[in-house]
């Protein structure tokens, strides 16, 4: 098992090594640092741009080729991935950033696969029972609410509660508030700034995983093998739990899994709303300020994220299925 | 349900020993769009330890509810009443919780499909071990040893290294000998079997009914048994009980079923089964009609509409199931006139016999030559490699002529059907040679000749409903083909009404979708369908097997009628043996992508050479329990090795009785030289190859 997942992650390395640098490339003739000066007043001259942009590796006079070396020796050698066009490390926004958005999705994606996966199997085992019908219904309602106006509607309510209950627990802006220190205060604030972006993500991200796990229960659910083990002797109940449910939950060990980069990056509406910020927003960031070591560096973050759930997916079906023998 | 139905008294127990199971007044109704449907209207028996009750009756009959019923595995939409006394605790009303406690433990049960039945993801030892802790206080280690013992039991060789494989690496019987050790894990007192062997292979089902018969032997449990097939009853049950239309309709001990059947059904049921009983060929006889839909039942017995017998008070009253002197329980109000012999439960009715003479002497349609067909075997996920090569089908050749049958017989995996499907395929084979209607299919380049030879050739699929397009109505399903081959509208018109007055459909049917018609209907669509470019070659692949006995017949007089009528020729591919004999006036039997014989029907069935021939022939259960359990057996051991590893000589080597017994120097043939087809003498047309006979 160490060996095959050495392996795997030996080849996930390459991958994510050849997809950063196609990235570069792809950023430097994409994203134009120079642009960046063209608003401001006094006008700056070529030569100026060109001197500012110099020390961060980005002078578009310099011939692509050499920029990319140093910035691939930079990253090779002192996992240095280079700074913004203004001169901000980008090592330091990724560390700082990736923080705040594991915060935020850490919880809520835990949040949605059991919430998803619990109501997928209870509503599966009730097909069309009053209690399938209403969860249905709710899923496909809230599946169908963009993010940003659930996020709204969220925020709304919370300002109503807060408002009534005479409390102002909940927060609708920011991850911390400032002035709070010692350990325990710090922890406990940042939890309840955490309360409504939660709440939103997980909403935006249990639907799914309920609509398919109860379908994918629903295919193994009458299947005649989950009839032998209650003829063994088992309730309707424990055969559906320990062999329905096992290998109905295959696919969607995958699906989490694979999901753990997109959702990482992917909050952006949220963490806009809520004012977080985190990995998605910088995603944008870096795009719109023409910030190519930015860019690439979220993408090498993506691609690694990539590799660790891929593994994950492998592991989790091992586990899950005991004839995939691994070789 | 609150009626006061008389539960009929049961026959006096000979031993005098109490039931282990009392089944009372069962019945069970499910919901369904057009009203409940009663699936079991009042089933009663009583099963005494250590004795087999067979159940038969025909698909919706109500025998797999009665069984999922007795279990308490009834999906919760279903409605149960009545009693099931298990040791004297009535299991109908308990919850899941205490029914839980019974399933597994007091009663064990075997399913239809082994492939299906047993969780993928579970090794057998720890299905069996599951099932044993579930009612005992075990140590996983010594639940394990039991589970290797059982499986020993069942007859797998080497059960401790077999115990750690999982359902996939083992075969149909092997799996099924494993579902028949969970049953009986736990030592239950009652066995359920719901149609055990009807998914196997008829040389693994004789082997698998003896793993049955032992196991009961080992537990003492009192056996039900149901199926759809009188030979397996005749040879393992004690009593029958006859089931139509949710109701038993006569119940009785074996000899005295099989000897006269009473209720007009059982007579005719046994009237309308194939048999490959020496002797002569007996025609068969259908039973005209399809049975009841459980829905709203008009009064009167619901057989009266396809009885020969019935009397206008049947049409009035259901009779209840009573005593018959000297017999057993009948529901029929004629039951003491058939039981004296002064009535024929069959009417009358004139036994449709097939053509006398066969002319073989047509045209040849298709000639097939040394046909060689390999599938490679690959391994790895990104590179496949080649790591070996599976001989489906090696060096196999027949005739076929105008207005003729040929049967393809063998086990799953003999490589009957890639027979079929290469002389399908109008394409230049990897070996040999395929000529259709005079034309070397490798010869044909151009796609308008092609096609022009596929309207030659047309298949009649195995399960009708799945051939057919649900979203079709049966008028556009027969335009298809017609349109293929740029008819226009108004011949294609006249010609579907042609069609369906051919197979015996009433031109209504054009209008019905395939869902909306019965098993036997969407067959004869599916053959109207293959008829449409007026074919000269119709292969069909297992026509019959997704058909009722009762069906079955019709279909098969109507297979015989047409190509009467057309002069078709027919090559068939079927396991049932049985129905082989009665459309085929050839038969090619395959071993392993061999024809290890060939021959004229008669001529096989009475004088079989081959030793697999002969095995495969003496497998098959004959309805008819005196010859049944008494007649010798050649019950072949193992099963079909894979075609990836022939052996040198002949394949069939590793199973071969013959072998076993032979003198060295024969042997030392049978493994290295692979025999070639010997003409047996005075029986022109009959060949084999075997090197010990």
């Amino acid at each position: 098992m160490v060996r095959y997942v050495t392996r795997k992650a030996l080849g996930w390395l390459l991958m994510i090594v050849v997809a950063t640098n196609a990235t570069y490339f792809l950023a430097s003739w994409f994203l134009d640092p120079r642009s960046n000066f063209k608003e401001l007043r006094p006008v700056r001259s070529e030569e100026q741009i060109d001197r500012a942009l110099a020390p961060y590796n980005l002078d578009p006079s310099v011939p692509l080729v050499h920029r990319w070396w140093d910035w691939f020796t930079g990253v090779f050698l002192r996992f240095d991935w280079g700074k913004s066009p203004t001169g901000v490390s980008v090592n330091g926004e990724i560390g700082y950033r990736s923080l705040i958005s594991a915060e935020l999705v850490v919880i809520a994606t835990v949040l949605s696969v059991v919430i998803g996966v619990a109501l997928g199997v209870y509503t599966a085992s009730r097909q069309y029972g009053w209690a399938d019908r209403v969860t249905q219904a709710v899923s496909i309602a809230v599946f169908n609410i963009p993010t940003s106006v659930a996020a709204l509607a969220v925020v709304f309510v919370a300002i109503w509660l807060n408002q009534h209950a005479g409390l102002h627990f909940l927060y609708v802006a920011g991850e911390n508030s400032p002035n709070v220190e010692g350990l325990l205060p710090t922890v406990g604030d940042r939890l309840l700034h955490l309360i409504l972006p939660t709440l939103t993500l997980t909403l935006m991200g249990y639907v799914g995983y309920h609509l398919t796990q109860r379908a994918l229960l629903l295919d193994t659910i009458n299947a005649e093998f989950v009839r032998t083990a209650q003829a063994t002797g088992l309730t309707r109940t424990q055969a559906i739990r320990r062999h329905a449910l096992r290998a109905a939950l295959i696919p969607t060990a995958a699906s989490v899994a694979f999901s753990i980069p997109s959702i990482f990056t992917g909050a952006i509406i949220t963490e806009t709303i809520f004012g977080w910020n985190g990995m998605g927003r910088y995603f944008i960031q870096t795009i719109s300020k023409n910030d190519v070591h930015g860019t690439v560096a979220t993408a090498a973050f993506a691609a690694a994220l990539t590799a660790i759930g891929a593994i994950l997916a492998d592991i989790a079906t091992v586990f899950l299925d005991p004839r995939v023998r691994v070789s | 349900m609150t009626l006061a139905t008389t539960v009929p008294t049961q026959p006096a127990t000979p031993t005098g020993a109490t039931p282990v199971l009392s089944v009372r007044d069962l019945r069970i109704s499910f919901p369904s769009e057009a009203g409940p449907v009663q699936a079991v209207r009042g089933v009663s028996f009583d099963l005494l330890p250590g004795r087999t009750l067979g159940i038969v009756g025909e698909s919706g009959s109500g025998k797999s509810a009665t069984a999922m019923g007795i279990m308490g595995l009834l999906p919760p939409t279903a409605d149960l009443r009545g009693q099931v006394l298990l040791g004297g605790r009535d299991l109908v009303g308990l919850g899941d919780k205490a029914l839980s406690e019974v399933r597994g433990n007091a009663i064990g049960m075997v399913f239809q499909d082994p492939l299906s039945a047993l969780t993928p993801i579970f090794s057998v030892g720890r299905l069996l071990s599951d099932a044993l802790r579930v009612h005992q206080d075990l140590s996983k280690r010594a639940a394990w040893e039991q589970a290797v013992e059982l499986l020993g039991l069942v007859g797998i060789p080497d059960p401790r290294e077999r115990a750690k494989s999982f359902p996939h690496e083992f075969s149909g019987g092997m799996r099924q000998r494993v579902v028949i050790a969970m049953a009986i894990a736990n030592k239950p007192s009652v066995l359920v079997a719901d149609e055990p062997t009807t998914a196997l292979d008829v040389t693994v089902q004789a082997q698998i009914l003896d793993v049955l018969r032992l196991a009961q032997r080992e537990t003492g449990a009192g056996l039900v048994l149901i199926t759809h097939d009188l030979g397996v009853v005749a040879g393992h049950a004690d009593d029958i009980a006859v089931m139509y239309a949710g109701r038993f309709v006569e119940q009785a001990g074996v000899r005295e079923l099989f000897r006269r059947p009473t209720m007009p059904y059982t007579a005719r049921l046994l009237a309308a089964v194939p048999t490959v009983d020496s002797g002569v060929h007996r025609p068969l006889v259908p039973i005209g009609g399809e049975p009841p839909r459980l829905v709203d039942l008009p009064p009167g017995c619901p057989f009266a509409s396809r009885c020969a017998v019935a009397l206008d008070a049947c049409r009035t009253d259901e009779p209840e199931l009573r005593e018959v002197t000297g017999h057993g329980h009948v529901a029929c109000v004629r039951a003491d006139e058939i039981a004296d012999g002064s009535l024929d439960p069959a009417g009358g009715v004139a036994p449709v016999h097939r053509a006398a003479e066969r002319s073989g002497t047509g045209e040849v349609v298709l000639r097939v030559e040394d046909l060689v067909k390999t599938f490679p075997i690959t391994k790895g996920a990104l590179l496949k490699r080649r790591v070996g090569t599976l001989r489906a089908v090696n060096g196999v050749g027949f005739e076929l002529r105008a207005g003729e049958t040929l049967g393809l017989v063998g086990e799953s995996g003999s490589g009957k059907t890639t027979t079929l499907l290469e002389v399908l395929r109008l394409r230049k084979p990897e070996g040999g040679r395929i000529e259709i209607a005079g034309t070397d299919v490798s010869t044909v380049e151009t796609t308008a000749r092609k096609r022009e030879l596929r309207r030659d050739v047309q298949i009649v699929m195995q399960d009708p409903l799945g051939a057919l397009d649900p979203r079709l109505p049966v008028f556009d399903l027969l335009a298809e083909p017609l349109q293929a081959i740029g008819r226009d509208r108004e011949s294609i018109r006249s010609r579907i009404a042609e069609l369906l007055a051919l197979v015996g459909l009433d031109p209504s049917v054009g209008d019905r979708f395939p869902a909306a018609l019965s098993g036997g209907q969407r067959q004869r669509v599916g053959i109207a369908r293959a008829l449409a470019t007026e074919p000269k070659l119709l292969a069909l692949d297992e026509p019959l097997s997704a058909l009722d006995v009762s069906v079955q017949a019709g279909v098969i007089n109507l297979l015989a009628r047409l190509q009467r009528e057309l002069g078709l020729a027919y090559l068939v591919v079927a396991h049932d043996l049985a129905v082989v004999r009665y459309v085929s006036d050839r038969i090619a039997v395959m071993y392993l992508g061999h024809i290890v014989e060939t021959g004229d029907t008669e001529t096989i069935f009475a004088d079989p050479k081959h030793p697999y021939t002969r095995a495969l022939l003496s497998a098959i259960p004959v309805p008819d329990p005196e010859r049944e359990r008494t007649r010798e057996r050649v019950v072949l051991q193992g099963e079909q090795p894979s075609a990836a590893r022939l052996p040198a000589g002949c394949a069939f080597v590793d199973r071969c009785p013959l072998y076993r017994l032979a003198a060295d120097d024969v042997r030392e043939r049978c493994r290295t030289e692979r025999p070639a087809p010997a003409e047996v003498a005075g029986q022109p047309g009959h060949q084999y190859a075997c090197h010990a006979v």
